[in-house]
């Protein structure tokens, strides 16, 4: 009598067993890698008005610090954008340097524009805490997180990305090891200090070799003091970001 | 929601009951909030079983094809939440072109004004404004009235600046084209020819009505419109104003004076049917003054007394220490009596005075209440009210000024010409000129007289024979639609303005944002150009008013705006006339008592003053005080009129029951009110305390030409207001007329299942006996003996149940008032153990004071304001799904059901238990607690199960079963109507020829946000969306801010510890608008805060607190000061039903229910039986009783 089945199949349930489970465990390794913030939120890099914003020329090479232009950070929730009219500062005409080719300078007249039209200028908006979580800048800066520690190396930016997912579990980690990121109130916003000489130093070869905080407090500042002077650790309740 | 919150039955017509059930018994007296719960009907049973009432849960019309359309919309969102997910919404920071120095973004700023009160007086007031948008009205701190409180009208006032129907260019009615879209262009060519043609003659021809208000500028733009036009008529109209104020004082002074009052002091107050603490000028310092005398904290601390003679239940008659229904004519004869006896005890003179009988309340407390008037002489005061006649309210005054009262607790400043005039006479005066074709030109500013007029005089038929029209207004009105020019207004938040208060305080508008629909005028400017003097600004207007005061300088003008107000003149008292005022009243003679045939009527209005504000969704939706009647305007008799007159509802349902089919809708009879010949049809409302064979009628509904939120909310009464003006008539009939009538009352919502000892009163005798015994035991609330309890907590549960200790070891019970003393060392630092979880940092509380509540709502509308909370209409409202976080609740205390002893009013927001039941209930962990003892709601993680809402006991958890927040819902649907019909009848009436928002879709299916509308929303706080629970969260975001600011100070500082916030650094929302200051809020921990302060306070006591839910808001009990020669102070309410300690059998004080002696003249229970456990009985049965307190929620 012929077999109903062929005999390959006394093989499916194995290869059954092998392909659900098979995929089971792709769809959630794809979930746990793709459905993150950590991958669709991290690099999103938006082209900007105009011309756009350097950051490294103005932070970095030209040492400009944050805070000249987003001049709330330590009283207000919103690190503000500055208004055309702070650009203009500079930008009014080109005093910065008589080498600069008219090319260049080109470049700042959706600047000059906007504040002749007397309108704001359309800024792509890159970090984005969702509307029911709280996020207060002044609370951060002046506990003494620095810049970096969520936006980056900002200063060595051209266009700006952004660096981290910004989601909960990434806030949360820093809360419950805020001795892992405080820095010197002083150097918040020295990003290339607090880069390369606070969380990494330089190795012997040049590249960056991160640092634990035992090792920071070979600086002089012991990361654990930082930690101390805000009395209470940060929140981990719900409500401290979300009402 | 009951289905039949008012009436007796269910099931066809039945007798009102005569006893007041068992459940809500406490000290032997019963406590009840509507007729349905005295009664016990099986409604009211089902009703209080369910969590949410049957209707809240099922689809508003299920149909197969709502279901698709939900699920499409859902489907819908779904693809547009997760969609964009691979491209990410762009979104975009614009920033300011030029920097504002002053404007730092996520800060707000802080400005003063002032908002004008229709009849004259102000509230002033501080606004916050974020980036150039106002957002939140406060009291302003400096302001001499306001002192940092603010009344529900001011609060709600934000909203009106947003509301999108507001008139937004000027409309001309062209005789051949219809109403074509105008620009003030326009108006001012055809302004300028056409005004000039009266340049001729004087103004002949020419009329203006306008509405009432003190601003000084305004009298002047007004002087010059008389100036150009002297042959004018002017009419100064405000259809609710109290005549009896203003020829009363007229009558007392020889000329109409405001009357300021200062209650600092007090020591007898008697109230002739004035709710003083209202939202007229001066409520708010009347409120805070007169509750200062009335918060005591220690025995013997002294404490006011207040008699409240009333027709209608008022916040005062519910704070009052001895209520009287009478109804407003037998207030004349009470004056009479009154000023009749205090002249006989000070041997002052009341010639031609004699005396009169009362109905409501007997010769002997007459008396009583007079020698206890001339006991307190120089802090005793006789407050009238706006529903009573002329020479009762000189009466009133006569009394005053014999009390030594005049000059000190009242003092009087004069009423300007235009606001004492009379403005039914002129208007009607005006009418016959109309009809006459003497008018050729009608000019009505701030009014709408075609709405309010009172029907006698006809006033929509003459308005239509005049040729020329004009209205100014704000928003759109009946007068507006019929006029030939419709021009826009500004709110007084976009505007130069000034008024001055009753107190001669002048306070400067200034405008807190350019006028949203530009270019719009003020008032002012608007009546300057009419003067001639085109162009001038509202701003230079102002200031040279200002500078005529004797001011001048820029820096002195910078200070004025800063403190919103130049000092007030100290005000003064003018000569009482007592002869006339005693001819004037015994030629009046005594008024006969009301009768079925001859009901006497009181108009009144609440919350949205005559109708103007009625497009105000936070104002209709605020339950009125009694009745708590949202979006209507039924009228209101007593519940043996009711029966008298035959008129109890036919029947309690829409349709026959079926809960799961059929809508369950409050239902009111239908019934006709005839007054003066006018009739009309009006829903009838049963309310318990209302004075019998009196109808009180609510004024400023059925607006038929108003924007989508008022449209066609109530009954417009104006139709049978008398023609004289005056707010209180008599000769009314009510016929019972066929059908029902759905009204949404929020009475029934929101029960605490029946459960006892919510609200607590004493005695102020035995209060001063009891209150400083055991005091020392303050610390330890929970699980402590009978002795160790304070006062308050000795009337409640708490007293005889066992000690409450959870046997699981729970983490949140570590705190220093913990039962179990292992677990209660404060001085965790000694040890290196971790600290109890609720022993450090600030631990918020709140107290909420009941002596000093009156159910004004101002609480509810500030937090409403504050927190983003969404009002959801009539329909949704009578489902049980109103939304705001603080209830007012309200209860009738006795056995008699016509005349209940007392009214309570408490408001109940989030108690935020230490041991919360929602939280081990969530299945998702979305309500969990903060280190602060705050309970907190992750919004973004709620999915909706309402297990939470449940398992709270104090039913303070409210769920957005749709959309509510991001659209301007209209509310003011009929049931009977879909919201398609009315919609549909909106456009067809209103609608044509605006330019509305047309999406008039249901909410949920509302995808667009209304710009204009969500402007209000507070930015700090989220928007919930649909299916997320949500609760008071004791304003974390103000919490944050504190703290925040605080830290930060200290770590600039470079301080070695940051410091506490200190108390009072901050205020919550309710905390802050609350004008009689009886919520206080801080840190528990921290001795010296007011909070903490009030917590040990022998009046705190915990609501439920026998449930172990530890609830961080607690209320103070309630301390009368009856005068004991009036009724006979209560039992000792800690001697057991006189058992005492020894041991009876039973023991249980239900066998003393219903115990009511009427030895007393008054009604009230002088017989104070007990309901308690015997004691020495309570340690054999403490498990049984417990279960049975637990389960049952009835005393075992």
């Amino acid at each position: 009598m012929k077999p109903i089945f062929p005999k390959w199949m006394n093989a499916l349930p194995t290869l059954l067993f092998f392909v659900v489970n098979g995929g089971v465990v792709c769809v959630i390794a794809g979930f746990w890698y793709y459905a993150t913030p950590k991958f669709w939120e991290v690099g999103y890099m938006p082209t900007q008005p105009g011309s756009g914003f350097n950051h490294q020329i103005h932070a970095g090479k030209l040492g400009m610090d944050c805070r000249y232009c987003h001049t709330n950070v330590e009283d207000s929730w919103h690190a503000n954008v500055p208004a055309v009219e702070t650009c203009m500062n500079c930008h009014v005409e080109n005093r910065l340097s008589t080498e600069l080719s008219s090319a260049t300078d080109d470049k700042v007249q959706f600047i000059r524009d906007a504040y002749n039209e007397g309108v704001g200028i359309e800024w792509r908006n890159i970090h984005v805490v969702p509307d029911y979580a709280n996020f207060p800048h002044n609370a951060h800066v002046n506990a003494g997180v620095s810049c970096y520690s969520c936006h980056g190396q900002i200063q060595g930016m051209p266009v700006v990305a952004q660096a981290e997912s910004l989601s909960m579990g990434w806030c949360l980690d820093c809360h419950r090891n805020p001795e892992e990121n405080l820095v010197p109130k002083d150097k918040v916003t020295d990003l290339y200090w607090v880069e390369n000489h606070w969380f990494n130093k330089h190795g012997e070869d040049g590249n960056l070799v991160p640092l634990s905080p035992e090792e920071r407090a070979h600086n002089g500042i012991d990361p654990q003091a930082l930690v101390d002077t805000l009395k209470r650790n940060p929140p981990e309740h719900c409500a401290a970001c979300h009402y | 929601m009951s289905n039949l919150d008012q009436c007796p039955s269910s099931k066809g017509k039945e007798e009102i009951p005569t006893k007041a059930p068992e459940m809500g018994r406490l000290s032997g007296r019963a406590y009840w909030r509507s007729l349905d719960e005295y009664s016990g009907t099986p409604e009211f049973k089902e009703f209080v079983e369910r969590e949410f009432p049957v209707d809240a849960s099922v689809m508003s019309e299920p149909s197969r094809r709502s279901f698709v359309k939900i699920m499409g919309a859902g489907l819908a969102l779904a693809g547009a939440a997760t969609v964009p997910g691979c491209r990410r919404p762009d979104r975009k920071i614009i920033p300011y072109a030029k920097n504002q120095p002053e404007v730092v973004p996520g800060k707000p700023l802080y400005f003063t004004t002032a908002m004008p009160l229709p009849g004259g007086g102000c509230e002033g007031l501080l606004i916050e404004t974020h980036t150039g948008r106002p957002t939140k009205v406060e009291g302003n701190p400096l302001h001499p009235g306001n002192q940092g409180k603010s009344s529900a009208m001011a609060q709600a006032s934000i909203l009106g600046l947003y509301d999108p129907e507001r008139l937004k260019h000027p409309v001309y009615n062209n005789p051949a084209r219809g109403k074509i879209v105008g620009t003030w262009d326009d108006f001012d060519m055809w302004a300028g020819e056409h005004f000039a043609q009266f340049d001729a003659n004087n103004g002949l021809g020419l009329a203006f009505i306008i509405d009432k208000q003190s601003s000084p500028t305004r009298e002047r733009m007004i002087a010059a419109v008389r100036n150009r036009f002297p042959r004018a008529r002017f009419v100064f109209w405000n259809p609710a104003e109290s005549r009896a104020a203003i020829d009363g004082s007229a009558l007392a002074f020889g000329s109409a004076q405001d009357i300021n009052y200062d209650f600092t002091g007090a020591q007898c107050v008697v109230s002739v049917g004035s709710c003083f603490t209202d939202e007229t000028a001066g409520g708010v310092k009347n409120s805070r003054t007169f509750l200062s005398t009335r918060r005591v904290l220690d025995g013997g601390d002294p404490m006011s007394r207040l008699y409240a003679v009333e027709a209608k239940p008022t916040g005062i008659g519910s704070i009052a220490d001895h209520r009287f229904r009478v109804a407003p004519s037998q207030m004349h004869n009470f004056t009479m009596a009154l000023a009749y006896a205090v002249s006989g005890l000070t041997g002052t003179s009341a010639a031609g005075l004699s005396n009169a009988t009362v109905e409501g309340i007997s010769q002997h407390d007459i008396d009583e209440i007079a020698k206890d008037l001339v006991a307190h002489r120089g802090h005793a005061v006789v407050v009238p009210g706006d529903q009573i006649g002329a020479e009762a309210w000189a009466m009133c005054m006569a009394i005053n000024n014999a009390l030594g009262a005049m000059g000190s607790m009242v003092k009087t400043s004069a009423m300007s010409e235009s606001l004492a005039s009379n403005g039914a006479v002129d208007l009607a005066a005006l009418t016959g000129a109309m009809n006459n074709g003497l008018i050729d030109t009608l000019v009505t500013i701030g009014c709408n007289p075609v709405y309010d007029a009172p029907a006698s005089i006809n006033f929509a038929d003459a308005f239509a024979k005049v040729p020329n029209t004009i209205t100014f207004d704000q928003g759109i009105s009946e007068t507006e639609h019929l006029s030939t020019w419709s021009l826009n207004g500004t709110h007084y938040l976009e505007q130069w303005g000034d008024v001055v208060d009753i107190d001669g305080t002048y306070s400067v508008i200034q405008p807190m944002i350019a006028p949203l629909y530009d270019p719009a005028r003020s008032d002012i400017e608007f009546l300057s150009m009419l003067a001639g003097q085109s162009g001038m600004h509202g701003l230079d207007l102002v200031k040279q008013t200002w500078s005529g005061m004797g001011n001048s300088g820029d820096k002195a003008w910078d200070r004025t705006l800063h403190n919103g107000f130049v000092n007030a003149n100290a005000g003064n008292s003018a000569s009482v006339r007592s002869g006339a005022i005693f001819n004037a009243a015994s030629a009046a003679g005594a008024r006969p008592a009301p009768g079925q045939e001859s009901m006497d009527v009181l108009f009144y209005t609440s919350n949205f003053n005559h109708g103007q504000l009625a497009n105000n969704g936070w104002l209709q939706e605020s339950p009125e005080f009694g009745t708590s009647v949202v979006w209507d305007n039924p009228i209101i008799v007593s519940p043996l009129t009711a029966k008298k007159l035959g008129l109890l509802p036919e029947h309690s349902w829409q349709d026959e029951y079926n809960p799961y089919t059929k809508q369950q809708m409050p239902q009111a009879q239908r019934v006709t009110i005839t007054l003066d010949g006018h009739e009309m049809e009006a829903a009838l409302w049963i309310l318990p305390g209302m004075a019998d064979n009196t109808v009180a009628i609510k004024l400023g509904y059925g607006r038929e030409m108003v924007g989508k939120v008022g449209f066609k909310v109530g009954h417009n009464t104006y139709k049978i207001k008398p023609a004289t003006g005056s707010l209180a008539t008599r000769g009314a009939k009510i016929k019972k007329a066929s059908g029902t009538y759905t009204i949404a009352s929020t009475q029934n919502h929101w029960s605490m299942e029946s459960r006892t000892s919510i609200v607590r009163a004493m005695d102020k005798y035995w209060w001063d006996k009891y209150a400083d015994k055991n005091v020392e035991f303050k610390d330890e609330i929970y699980g402590r003996d009978y002795e160790d309890l304070n006062i308050a907590e000795k009337l409640g549960e708490l007293s005889h149940s066992p000690p409450i200790i959870s046997i699981y070891d729970n983490p949140q019970n570590e705190s220093k008032r913990d039962p179990d003393p292992a677990k209660r060392t404060y001085d965790y630092q000694l040890n290196d153990e971790v600290p109890p979880r609720f022993a450090q940092g600030p631990q918020w509380g709140m107290s909420i004071d009941l002596n000093a509540c009156m159910g004004c709502n101002a609480c509810t509308i500030a937090c409403q304001s504050e927190n983003n909370i969404p009002i959801v209409g009539k329909n949704e409202v009578a489902k049980g799904r109103e939304m705001t976080w603080i209830r007012m609740d309200r209860y009738f205390v006795g056995d008699d059901l016509n005349n209940p002893d007392e009214i309570f009013v408490q408001p109940v927001a989030c108690v935020h238990c230490e041991n919360a039941p929602c939280e081990t209930v969530c299945p998702v962990n979305a309500t969990v607690h903060g280190d602060e003892g705050t309970n907190d709601m992750a919004y973004n993680r709620c999915i909706g199960t309402r297990y939470c809402a449940n398992n709270c006991p104090y039913k303070v958890r409210r769920f957005n079963f749709f959309d509510y927040a991001p659209v301007k819902f209209n509310g003011g649907l009929n049931p009977q109507y879909t919201s398609k019909d009315i919609a549909q009848e909106f456009e067809e009436t209103i609608g044509q020829d605006r330019t509305f928002n047309q999406n008039f879709i249901p909410p949920r299916l509302r995808k667009k946000l209304d710009e204009i509308s969500k402007m209000h929303m507070n930015p700090d706080v989220t928007v919930r969306s649909r299916g997320v629970m949500e609760k008071c969260t004791y304003c974390i975001q103000r919490i944050h801010q504190a703290r925040q600011e605080v830290k930060i100070r200290g770590l600039w500082e470079d301080r070695d510890q940051v410091g506490p916030i200190p108390d009072g650094f901050f205020q919550v929302a309710c905390q802050q608008a609350c004008p009689s200051d009886a919520i206080s809020f801080g840190d528990i921990l921290d001795p010296n805060a007011r909070v903490s302060k009030e917590r040990e306070s022998g009046r705190s006591y915990l609501l439920l607190g026998y449930l172990g839910t530890r609830p961080r808001t607690t209320y103070m009990m309630r301390v009368r000061n009856p005068n004991e020669a009036i009724r006979h102070r209560e039992h000792d309410p800690l001697d057991h039903g006189g058992h005492g300690d020894d041991s009876h059998g039973g023991g249980h004080g239900d066998d003393h229910g219903g115990g009511h002696d009427d030895h007393s003249t008054e009604s009230h229970g002088d017989q104070h039986t007990s309901t308690y456990i015997d004691r020495t009985k309570r340690f054999m049965d403490q498990g049984y009783s417990m279960s049975l307190k637990v389960l049952s929620g009835v005393h075992a």
